[in-house]
């Protein structure tokens, strides 16, 4: 019960720190932060195997790119103006019908079965049990996801796919010299490069 | 429960001081390996052979003045080492150095998980933080390019190597990493079955610790010292120690997932076989040799072939291996092991015999371009 108070208040903090600070790195620092000490709570809830996972994909390869992206973009190129000023009233009457359908979910919860048959089940949350749940019962949802995830990868692909502006100072010669596929990179015959 | 908490803390204790210990002499040891490689005398005046050189650096790194340049993040600054020098050394207690029970009675290991292997992953997926978060509050370009490099540089190739492992998840049927010990002690190390895995996971080790040819994130001909730049004295020194660990860490995760871990050879008897600790140290002490050799022997990778070869040929090979698991797995259940070995036989020998036509390595525009080169 400390650890479960010590970790939420940890994770709350992380959270109002995502929305609070003015600079994208500390937000999704903070971001990450709600991550681990949720990742731990699983821990503690016997989930060796989703705490890793989390920890793995959120934490380590998620919040990896958002920071580069922030780091890419330069904050100082952000101007204090909303470009959307729309958003706001939409978000709070949106998160306030969240936290009350999660109050009620939570005030309303019936455990389906008894805690022992439950606990006795997952096996301490070994990827072994998670495995097989996922691949027997959860099987159609699983490839759905899988499906919807190649979906999105396949998007993005198309969607920065474009023929790049002819730039002579990214080429070198070894592009076009398909005959000698060990021709000198740094060999500078503007001649070859333009053909 | 008590005698439990404070076994495994002073076997943390022991493994901190042993990592830390054995990156002091790992300095030494590569500076005078390094030196041999290319026929120099290398470190030797202080004390007999050098041995006393590690002692003078730490005086020095700890007794140098401690610069934070003004633009710098100063929090940030300060939390960068400190992230990374955690996860190094966290990860390697799930390193299993003996059979159960045989340290005076207790077992050779800190914690043994279920999810062992994927801790590891976890962990040093986590230590990526430290380098790039030390590259963006430096306050300045190069090491913010460094930052940027090693981040995309470590997602491409953690993807390689979750692929590499899963076809030796398949075989053994768990992550537990004495569980994995246990199954090559039986049907034989997984090198002989797992040989792309094997080539595809080591390569992808030298990539997440950013070690030659892979080491872009700090090429000093082009970043100065690239996420290091405006770091000196024992900040810098906990960056070093950081990737030092790392490797010594990739070192034990190669040798437990493919070289029969603390196991010894079972020609020698099993009594041999199941000493603790000089199994895995010796093999440790080969990997971290070859990390040396490699630093020696290859050139610095540019940053787009980097990229290239980390998802034009790593990420394929290790998928076809997957898949070929799978199917051996599939199709072919109890046949013996020995048709994957030969499977991955001619798959190393077809990458050695095709690594001359360098059609991978052609340079795309755009993905240079994306790099930022």
């Amino acid at each position: 019960m400390v650890v479960f108070v010590i970790l939420a208040v940890l994770a709350i903090a992380g959270a109002i720190g995502t929305i609070s600070f003015k600079s994208g790195i500390y937000s999704a620092l903070s971001l990450v932060g709600t991550l681990l000490t949720l990742a731990m709570m699983y821990v503690t809830l016997h989930a060796q195997f989703l705490a890793s996972v989390q920890v793995m994909v959120y934490a380590g390869a998620i919040m990896v790119l958002f920071l580069f992206v922030i780091m890419l973009l330069n904050e100082s190129q952000m101007s204090g103006a909303d470009p959307l000023p729309w958003v706001q009233p939409v978000a709070i009457a949106g998160g306030i019908v969240l936290a009350a359908a999660l109050a009620f979910t939570a005030f309303q919860f019936k455990a389906p079965k008894n805690l022992e048959t439950a606990t006795a089940a997952l096996q301490g949350g070994t990827p072994g049990a998670i495995g097989e749940t996922l691949f027997t019962k959860f099987l159609l949802p699983f490839e759905a996801v899988s499906i919807l995830l190649l979906i999105a990868a396949i998007g993005a692909v198309s969607l920065v796919h474009r023929q790049p502006a002819h730039n002579e100072a990214l080429e070198t010669t070894s592009e076009h010299a398909t005959d000698n596929a060990y021709s000198d990179e740094t060999s500078s015959n503007p001649a070859k490069v333009v053909a | 429960m008590l005698t439990d908490i404070l076994l495994t803390l002073l076997k943390a204790v022991g493994v901190v001081l042993g990592l830390l210990t054995t990156f002091a002499y790992m300095t030494l040891i590569e500076r005078r390996l390094l030196a041999r490689f290319q026929i120099r005398a290398g470190p030797n005046r202080v004390g007999p052979l050098g041995l006393l050189q590690p002692v003078a650096d730490a005086i020095k790194s700890i007794f140098k003045e401690d610069l934070v340049v003004t633009a710098a993040d100063k929090i940030i600054f300060w939390l960068a080492p400190f992230i990374a020098i955690t996860m190094a050394l966290s990860a390697f207690g799930a390193i299993p150095a003996g059979p159960a029970g045989s340290l005076f009675g207790q077992d050779p290991w800190v914690f043994n998980l279920d999810i062992g292997l994927l801790f590891i992953l976890a962990t040093t997926s986590m230590g990526v933080y430290g380098i790039f978060l030390a590259g963006w509050s430096s306050g300045s370009k190069y090491p913010l390019f460094g930052g940027l490099r090693s981040s995309a540089q470590i997602i491409s190739y953690e993807l390689g190597q979750g692929l590499s492992v899963l076809g030796l998840l398949m075989l053994t049927g768990t992550m537990n990493l004495v569980g994995i010990v246990n199954w090559q002690a039986e049907h034989g190390i997984l090198i002989l079955f797992q040989g792309v895995a094997f080539v595809t996971f080591v390569i992808s080790s030298f990539a997440e610790t950013n070690r030659t040819p892979f080491d872009l994130p700090e090429a000093e001909q082009e970043l100065v010292a690239g996420y290091l730049t405006e770091y000196s004295s024992i900040k810098w020194a906990l960056f070093q120690m950081a990737e030092y660990v790392n490797m010594i860490t990739a070192s034990a995760v190669i040798s437990t997932l493919f070289m029969g871990g603390f196991k010894g050879p079972a020609f020698l008897g099993e009594t041999i076989a199941n000493i603790p600790f000089i199994w895995l140290f010796a093999k440790i002490a080969l990997w971290l040799f070859i990390f040396i050799w490699v630093r020696a022997t290859l050139p610095r990778m540019r940053y787009d072939k980097l990229q290239q070869f980390g998802w034009k040929f790593l990420f394929p090979v290790a998928l076809m291996n997957t898949l070929a698991t799978a199917a051996y797995k599939a199709f072919l259940p109890n046949s013996s092991l020995w048709y994957l070995g030969i499977f991955s036989v001619l798959v190393v020998i077809a990458m050695i015999v095709f690594s001359g036509s360098r059609d991978w390595q052609k340079v795309d525009v755009k993905t240079r371009a994306v790099a930022g080169d």
